[in-house]
């Protein structure tokens, strides 16, 4: 269970509560840190590690609610796991509505709470892993030329070397090494797999291009 | 009479003796109140000195012209004695009497007093009785409302017990998984096992002040730190105030002389006084909801604590109501809560008073007269 570059972060207003959860988190080897208020938490650096929130509902001056709210705002992506004195079900909702990965009752079985922080930062992980791949897309795309890119959006759309050539006015060795260079700056080893990554990085493919060729 | 007639007939004394013999009788006769023995004893006297003493002897003639002078001037005599004996009789009887009347109205005149006075001390008790009803019924009041108000703050309270409680929870569980690992570490055992004792006791504590504040008690007065005081009563409010989105900050001055008051039913006033603050600020959303409290000294001889929100503020009209039983500005709640507080405040021979902040939100304030004997 050993993750030690990955943080759960506290926050509630009870300092018993607080240094309960700490030691309890702790002991199956997680790095902890708490804080007294919502606000705290917004104001403090956080590294750029896994992580997940321990959240008390109700808090003073901002809720965990708000917390929640906040954190989806500023586009933070750590899953929340609610923690509350009060069974209170419309609250339970609002904040499983908003995303929360767990809502739970003090006191609350240990085994729940570990259980839930374990899906939490698996979660998180996952979701940073895609956000980093996602930036690799994007950085191997935007190393592209213009002409590249184009040469991309019609390979995409299913279109021969010939008939990009034509669309683009060009021979169609020409094409091949544009083609050659994008499989090659995208690291992609397949069409699919190029395809796949246009999907991810949220690019159209030039599909209305093949309609109206110059024949 | 006739016995000193005949012993001085015998004796064959003098006229003149005789006369002054029967002037004594007639002195002492008058003296001691008899007017009519006292004229008769002169006229048979006269008859007396003129039939035994004055020759012819045995016979009422007289012959001697100057006897009959004699005669004329005891009977005279005699008259007058009789007379002003009887003249000093009258007056000492007439002062006797004016006396006697006097010490009547003086008797009459005390007894009215003592009367009076007893109706005085009728109605006094009767004040007395009237007014230890009226402090009975105030301190059932008070406890009447401490209860309505702790029914109000039961859910706030209850999390207020189950904090601790779910802390406690949570460190056992922490301290078996400790205790669990290959090499079990103490220390962290050990530091776990007293958040347990410390947990265990504040949740303790926080039941014995609401049994404290739902018994009913007669008003003790003792020598108190009313910084104490706050500070127990916001054991009781603290979760309820956050629990809707204030803030309780405190700013109470070190070294306050001790005050003398109930400290339940001064404990009773803060908390009133912070649920009506945090009721002030129930419908503020463009600034924090901050309650305020602080302790200071007031005057030479009082403390002041002073309960601060940045609520809805007071108006004009609501403000000579605020301590009118049954006024309410709120949805819930019967109004009693200012009205008995100022009632307890006033009882400690303290104030109690609401004014406008300077920027939001109202202040609500009360003094309590420092404990004479701790002083000094």
């Amino acid at each position: 269970m050993k993750q030690p570059d990955s943080i759960v972060y506290v926050v509630d207003d009870d300092s018993s509560v607080r240094e309960a959860i700490k030691s309890l988190i702790r002991s199956v080897g997680l790095r902890v840190e708490t804080f007294g208020t919502a606000q705290e938490f917004l104001k403090s650096a956080r590294p750029d590690a896994p992580g997940c929130v321990v959240l008390d509902v109700r808090l003073p001056g901002l809720s965990g609610l708000d917390l929640q709210r906040e954190l989806a705002a500023n586009g933070s992506n750590l899953p929340v796991i609610f923690i509350t004195g009060h069974g209170d079900i419309p609250m339970s909702v609002r904040a499983m509505k908003a995303g929360a990965l767990e809502f739970l009752t003090k006191p609350f079985r240990d085994q729940d709470l570990l259980d839930a922080i374990q899906q939490a930062l698996e979660r998180d992980r996952g979701a940073r892993q895609q956000r980093s791949e996602t930036a690799g897309l994007r950085e191997r795309f935007d190393s592209l030329t213009a002409r590249e890119r184009e040469v991309m959006g019609l390979v995409v759309s299913g279109l021969l070397n010939k008939q990009i050539a034509g669309e683009l006015g060009t021979s169609e060795v020409t094409i091949k090494i544009h083609r050659s260079q994008v499989m090659k700056k995208m690291s992609a080893g397949s069409l699919a797999e190029l395809v796949r990554m246009t999907e991810k990085l949220g690019i159209p493919a030039a599909k209305d291009q093949p309609t109206h060729t110059k024949s | 009479m006739a016995l000193l007639t005949f012993v001085c007939f015998r004796l064959g004394v003098r006229a003149g003796i005789a006369a002054l013999l029967y002037l004594a009788v007639v002195v002492l006769l008058s003296g001691t109140d008899a007017f009519i023995p006292s004229v008769i004893v002169s006229v048979i006297a006269v008859l007396c000195l003129d039939y035994f003493f004055i020759p012819p002897i045995f016979s009422l003639e007289l012959n001697n012209p100057l006897d009959l002078v004699a005669l004329v001037a005891f009977l005279g005599t005699a008259s007058l004695i009789t007379y002003q004996m009887s003249q000093r009789k009258q007056a000492e009887e007439a002062l006797q009497k004016l006396a006697d009347e006097l010490e009547l109205k003086v008797q009459e005149r005390t007894a009215e007093l003592a009367k009076a006075n007893d109706e005085l001390r009728g109605e006094i008790a009767e004040r007395q009785r009237a007014e230890e009803a009226l402090q009975k019924a105030q301190v059932e009041l008070a406890h009447v409302t401490r209860v309505m108000t702790l029914g109000e703050l039961t859910s706030s309270i209850a999390h207020e017990v189950n904090q601790p409680l779910a802390a406690v929870v949570t460190n056992g569980q922490a301290a078996l998984r400790w205790l669990a690992l290959e090499t079990p570490r103490l220390d962290e055992v050990r530091a776990a096992v007293e958040r347990v004792v410390r947990d265990g006791n504040r949740a303790s504590e926080v039941i014995q002040r609401i049994r404290a504040l739902a018994k009913k008690n007669p008003t003790l007065m003792v020598s108190l730190d009313i910084n104490d005081v706050i500070r127990e009563a916001i054991l009781l409010v603290q979760r309820e105030v956050s629990s809707r989105g204030a803030l309780l900050r405190t700013e109470l001055a070190s070294a306050l002389p001790a005050v003398l008051g109930d400290r339940i039913q001064l404990q009773q006033v803060v908390v009133n006084l912070v649920i009506n603050g945090v009721d002030a600020m129930a419908s503020i959303t463009d600034r924090p909801r901050e309650i305020l409290i602080q302790s200071q000294p007031h005057e030479t001889h009082e403390v002041m604590v002073a309960v601060r929100d940045s609520g809805i503020g007071l108006d004009a009209e609501s403000a000579d109501r605020l301590f009118n039983a049954f006024f309410t500005t709120k949805a819930s709640g019967m109004g009693m809560g200012l009205s008995i507080s100022r009632s307890i405040i006033m009882a400690h021979g303290g104030r109690l008073w609401a004014s406008p902040n300077a920027d939001h939100g109202a202040a609500f304030q009360f003094t309590v007269p420092i404990d004479g004997g701790a002083a000094s």
